[in-house]
């Protein structure tokens, strides 16, 4: 392998590859790459992310639907789970889409020498990589720095000793914990929550906020609280942990709120209170790329205050962490470091999904942000149980609600807790992007019956009475 | 100038006409290394504006970066 490149990349996850790739097709393979990191490759999604996440949403979901069935005259089957398999054909699935994905793509790529270690940077044009064996110092004209985040541990007296899982450790489980405590109400807690709630664990959720999931709309957060409520989830709302303890083999989480002190026991506790970017250890000084404790800085060009060295995916300084960002950054570096017309990333068109049933989908600005840039909005939920398709499915819980600028009508946020909620918001993106407002939302045909239908439901009820409607009009 | 996508001596020549035209004059190109260097007048093209030249654009398969001005 060499010790000179034209790009090197900190990180083997999404970004990483996606900027390999992209810089690899540029410039016609003839750009010598050096791709470092460690762990399996492809980094968070598809080894302990996105990928095992959903494989275990989908079959909790079927055996939800098995033990309660929505249709009268379907009765509730006798639920056999079998969790130790789940757990292996999930370990299973993620293997097979780590080899597709990753390791079978990036043999095709004679230009790209892929490295294991931790790199840091020794100069401005340097890094060196450690592992197990020698170090060594690779030198480059360009970088991409794409080291990802990792789960954030509170410090909280107790925890370390009387130990945890996180989202890195909790696919590695055979057997189900007949109990389980959950730190922090973000979408990955809630999430893996409702998957395990679902298959027989009894879950607690504990956390400082009384909304979950920051970032969404406030009352449809409320929802989604009540609904997972519903079944069986235990939320423990404006709790401040004091500490963690062991007792007869079981973990026991003391905490503190206005009414006094209580406690939760469980055979496991789930940390699960945020990600921090991967900026520690790398001596970013020494290349003169400024950061802090929330990620990088980079201009929306992906640039770093070095303007050899850029930055994509969770590692950023940005609001959200997404496997779609970051493939969609990786590539904004690379083609800005080796094309003339510069391609930006613009946050107010990514769409971002909350995985639990039913989902939460959203793109654009919550109302109290768009107030917040000093223009007046107009909004509208609309309830799902007025959309056929919903009544249909019977699933009654959830709303949509599209945020319009008051003056010119124009959509800038939309956001649905709804079934296949994340399948459709993508028609969001589009209405943002193009600048349409909620009367070119309406003048299309959206297919009957279908749950997308609530958009144009929720277009329509701008100017209308929805009960004064038949269906389908326009 | 590192210029990439280059694979024959056609290639390289239609880098030197690319930047010739650009207003570079003493034009070397190396297939080898994937290299260029030439001499610009900077009153005509700044030096870092010849990775924008058409020749460099998204349309042809030629890209490059300029890497180093004395
Ligand atoms: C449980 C869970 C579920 C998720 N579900 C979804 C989802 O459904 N949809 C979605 O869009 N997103 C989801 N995400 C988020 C998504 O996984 C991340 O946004 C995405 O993986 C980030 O990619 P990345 O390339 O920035 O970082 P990563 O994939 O984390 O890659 C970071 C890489 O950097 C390397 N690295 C770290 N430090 C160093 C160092 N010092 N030197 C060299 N290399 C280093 C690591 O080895 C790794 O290869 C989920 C995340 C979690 C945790």
């Amino acid at each position: 392998m060499k010790n000179e490149y034209d790009l090197v990349i900190l990180g083997r996850g999404a970004a990483a590859f996606s900027a390999a790739i992209k810089a690899s097709e540029i410039t016609a393979g003839q750009a010598t790459i050096a791709m470092i990191g460690f762990g399996p490759l492809g980094g968070t999604c598809v080894n302990v992310g996105c990928v095992p996440s959903k494989y275990l949403i989908e079959a909790a979901k079927v055996a939800h639907t098995q033990s309660s069935p929505r249709y009268p005259g379907i009765e509730p089957g006798l639920l056999s789970i079998n969790f130790g398999e789940l757990m292996e054909s999930l370990r299973r699935t993620v293997k097979e889409e780590r080899k597709e994905r990753y390791e079978n793509v990036i043999k095709s790529y004679e230009n790209i020498d892929v490295y294991d270690g931790k790199a840091q940077f020794v100069d401005r044009d340097a890094i060196i990589v450690k592992n197990n064996s020698n170090p060594k110092k690779l030198k480059g004209y360009n970088f991409i720095i794409a080291t990802g985040s990792s789960t954030k541990i509170p410090k909280i007296e107790g925890l370390n000793e009387t130990g945890y899982i996180t989202s890195n450790t909790v696919w590695d489980l055979n057997s189900l914990p007949r109990t389980l405590t959950i730190l922090g109400g973000g979408f990955i807690g809630l999430e893996i929550g409702q998957s395990l709630e679902r298959l027989g664990t009894k879950v607690t959720i504990i956390k400082e906020h009384n909304t979950v999931a920051p970032g969404i709309e406030e009352e449809i957060g409320k929802t989604l609280m009540e609904i997972l409520t519903s079944e069986g989830i235990d939320f423990r709302n404006g709790k401040k942990i004091l500490r963690v303890y062991s007792r007869n083999g079981k973990k026991v989480v003391e905490m503190q709120s206005n009414l006094g002190k209580e406690e939760v026991e469980a055979d496991e506790i789930l940390v699960s209170s945020g990600r921090m970017p991967n900026v520690a250890d790398l001596d970013l000084e020494k290349a003169g790329v400024k950061y802090s404790e929330n990620g990088i800085s980079v201009d929306e060009t992906m640039k770093t205050s070095n303007p050899l060295i850029y930055a994509a995916g969770d590692v950023v300084d940005q609001k959200y962490r997404l496997e779609t960002l970051a493939a969609s950054e990786g590539s904004i570096a690379a083609s800005n470091i080796y094309e003339s017309n510069e391609k930006r990333i613009n946050l107010q068109l990514v769409p971002w999904a909350v995985f639990t049933e039913p989902q939460f989908a959203s793109v654009g600005l919550t109302e109290s942000q768009y107030n917040a840039t000093g223009r007046k909005s107009t909004t509208r939920v609309v309830p799902l149980e007025l959309v056929p398709k919903a009544r249909i499915l019977k699933e009654y819980h959830g709303s949509f609600k599209i945020v319009v600028d008051s003056e010119t009508e124009k959509i800038v946020g939309v956001h649905a807790l709804s079934p296949y909620a994340a399948e459709f918001i993508i028609e969001g993106v589009y209405a943002i992007k193009y600048g349409l407002t909620f009367r070119d939302l309406i003048e299309n045909s959206h297919i009957f019956p279908t749950v997308a239908e609530g958009i144009k439901l929720t277009s329509q009820s701008f100017t209308r009475d929805l009960s004064r409607m038949s269906c389908c009009m326009e | 100038m590192r210029v990439f996508g280059m694979t024959c001596d056609d290639c390289v020549r239609t880098v030197s006409e690319g930047l010739k035209e650009g207003g570079a004059s003493e034009i070397f190109v190396s297939l080898k290394n994937g290299t260029a260097s030439a001499v610009v007048d900077d009153s005509m093209i700044k030096p870092d504006d010849l990775s924008r030249l058409p020749v460099f654009s998204e349309k042809s398969h030629y890209r490059a970066q300029v890497r180093k001005v004395e």
